[in-house]
């Protein structure tokens, strides 16, 4: 019965008093502890989730409870802060971090009663589709193919959220998504994962990569699921300057399926012969159920698509360069001890961040660097204005625009890419939204003959989440994808 | 100007990273490749385009100037990796 509980069904079984909170947590963190084999896990708050639990059966006795999160066991990846326990963003630099606060985005869940399961891992500062950046070693995706036995990655950045969501190590998850690290995890796991409008969610205690990027939102197994998380973290928050003042909705309860008369959008950019012909399937049925469901479908252009990847490299890495800039062994995190200043920093640094952290502070500091900045830095700005503007210009014709999530499934952890630009074009479909700051969600459609789910992903404009949310649950309810991996880690 | 050892050798400085010989070839062929990448962008034309800083359509709201209590002293030095009386320590920066 404790199996695979989406928060609509677990809120049911405590509210009915079926099942107490304290019994689903135990569930949860038994499978957590069964399930190391995953590595989703960097912490597990074991006796904080059981304490929060006992106080939601608390409230259940008297009746109290506060909503549908009250009881509710989640995982938050290790880039969100919480209070008192260890947040290390996957990076040796903050192995030993223990905030003395909670982000926003926690602060949200916990106060709607639910319970935090632990931290998961991600790739080091969320810089990374594939999760092997982690200092932690990498999350091991829960799918396998038919034809072997080899690990598949579960995607990044967020791969520990989305790979304990689908091998139903925590009811549902929170990710972030700077260029696809929500949606593009989620679509290689069979998830569910929304990325906000940016300025939706507030991003105060979470820690930084790309600033005017950065979105924190859900990994889930259902829509309706992804509609009470946003609904549970969204919000404006005074000490995010970005936060957007637009009220909070209801997206759950104004859940509303139908699609009749709506356009959707085909961008005939994100078609090339180079994308796998089961996912351009996939695509083509998508479009052939709204279209039966009442849309209509229309052809768009979107023609500066090309241009924000190599933006995307620019504004990304330039950003990180400067928020990265904090750590040098001074206020927090790790030190090496140097008897000179400079060194100090230098070795600190250097032995704190890995690889693929160092490249993209380098690129960033180059970009932005004296003499360089114009050319590289405001032109990708100016760039970003282009992308921007075609989505603005096709959504005067279409209310959503639906497209791939990846441009391929999962591929194995062994697999080693020397080129670190090949290992960039795993975002293809999903940078150009952040760019934009529009919201965005990948929902799973099927497998491929491997036996490796596909995600297709919806875009609405601006903070128009809840058309989002009725599409993609029109999209689910038409589908049905009910495939869950095969149990092998335990 | 061509990108060569000499400007990883720089950046690196100026990154605060140190770099031994052994990273510096392989990262001088992957900042390459990143660089052709995102040079690809010149054949663009953007003149009379403004830049987008982010993509929000609203002010950044500021809250008031009114000093608060948020962390304090206690807790701001919980995670440091050194401290004396209250303040930060860092290596000797004057002879």
């Amino acid at each position: 019965m404790l199996d695979n509980l989406t928060i609509l069904e677990a809120s049911k079984l405590i509210d009915e008093k079926k099942v107490s909170a304290l019994e689903i947590t135990n569930s949860y963190l038994k499978k957590i502890e069964d399930s190391k084999k995953l590595n989703c896990f960097i912490t597990v708050s074991h006796d904080k989730a059981v304490h929060a639990a006992k106080e939601t059966d608390n409230r259940v006795s008297k009746n109290n409870r506060i909503g549908p999160m009250d009881g509710i066991p989640l995982a938050y990846k290790d880039l969100f802060c919480t209070k008192d326990t260890l947040t290390t963003a996957s990076s040796k630099i903050l192995s030993n971090f223990i905030p003395t606060y909670e982000s926003t985005v926690t602060n949200n869940c916990i106060n709607k009663g639910a319970i935090t399961l632990g931290k998961l891992n991600c790739d080091e500062f969320a810089m990374g589709s594939t999760n092997k950046t982690s200092f932690y070693g990498p999350v091991v995706n829960p799918w396998k193919s038919l034809d072997s036995d080899e690990e598949l990655v579960p995607g990044g950045s967020s791969g520990g959220s989305a790979a304990s969501v689908a091998a139903d190590l925590c009811i549902a998850s929170i990710g972030t998504d700077t260029g696809g690290s929500i949606r593009q995890p989620a679509s290689f796991t069979g998830a569910v994962g929304l990325k906000p409008t940016y300025g939706r969610v507030s991003r105060w205690g979470t820690i930084a990569f790309a600033s005017s990027l950065d979105q924190a939102g859900p990994i889930s197994k259902t829509v309706e699921d992804a509609a009470i998380l946003l609904q549970t973290i969204s919000g404006h928050d005074n000490k995010d300057s970005t936060s957007s003042q637009k009220p909070n909705e209801h997206y759950f309860s104004n859940l509303n399926s139908s699609v009749k008369n709506l356009k959707i959008g085909i961008p005939k950019e994100y078609m090339s012969d180079d994308l796998p012909l089961e996912i351009q399937n996939y695509w083509n049925e998508g479009k052939k159920i709204l279209s039966e469901n009442g849309a209509e479908i229309i052809e768009i252009s979107l023609p500066h698509t090309k241009t924000a990847l190599p933006a995307y490299y620019i504004i990304a890495p330039a950003e990180a360069s400067s928020n990265l800039s904090r750590y040098d062994g001074v206020k927090y995190g790790l030190r090496t001890n140097e008897k000179n200043l400079i060194k100090m920093y230098e070795s600190t640094r250097s032995d704190g961040f890995g690889d693929e952290v160092k490249r993209r502070i380098m690129i960033g500091t180059y970009v932005l660097s004296s003499g360089y900045y114009d050319a590289y830095y405001l032109k990708a700005q100016k760039i970003r204005s282009l992308i921007k503007k075609d989505f603005d210009n096709v959504f005067k014709d279409v209310n959503a625009i639906l497209t791939p999530a990846t441009p391929n499934t999962a591929f194995a952890i062994d697999k080693e890419e020397k080129d670190p630009v090949k290992n960039y074009l795993n975002d293809i479909f999903t940078v150009p939204i952040n760019l934009a700051g529009l919201p965005a969600i990948s929902i799973p459609f099927g497998l491929d003959k491997k036996g490796l789910p596909v995600g297709m992903q919806l875009i609405t404009n601006s903070f128009e989440e809840q058309l989002l949310l009725n599409i993609a649950k029109n999209i689910q309810d038409s589908i049905n994808f009910k495939n869950e991996p095969k149990c092998w880690w335990k | 100007m061509e990108f060569d050892k000499n400007s990883t050798i720089k950046l690196a400085k100026l990154a605060r990273l140190s770099v031994n010989d052994n990273q510096l070839n392989s990262l001088e062929k992957d900042l390459k490749s990143i660089l052709k990448f995102i040079d690809q962008l010149k054949e663009i034309n953007t003149e009379d385009i403004d830049p987008t800083s982010n993509s929000l359509d609203q002010k950044l709201i500021l809250r008031d100037d009114i000093a608060e209590n948020t962390l304090s002293n206690e807790d701001l030095l919980k995670n440091v990796p050194e401290s004396e009386l209250g303040f930060f320590v860092v290596p000797k920066v004057i002879e």
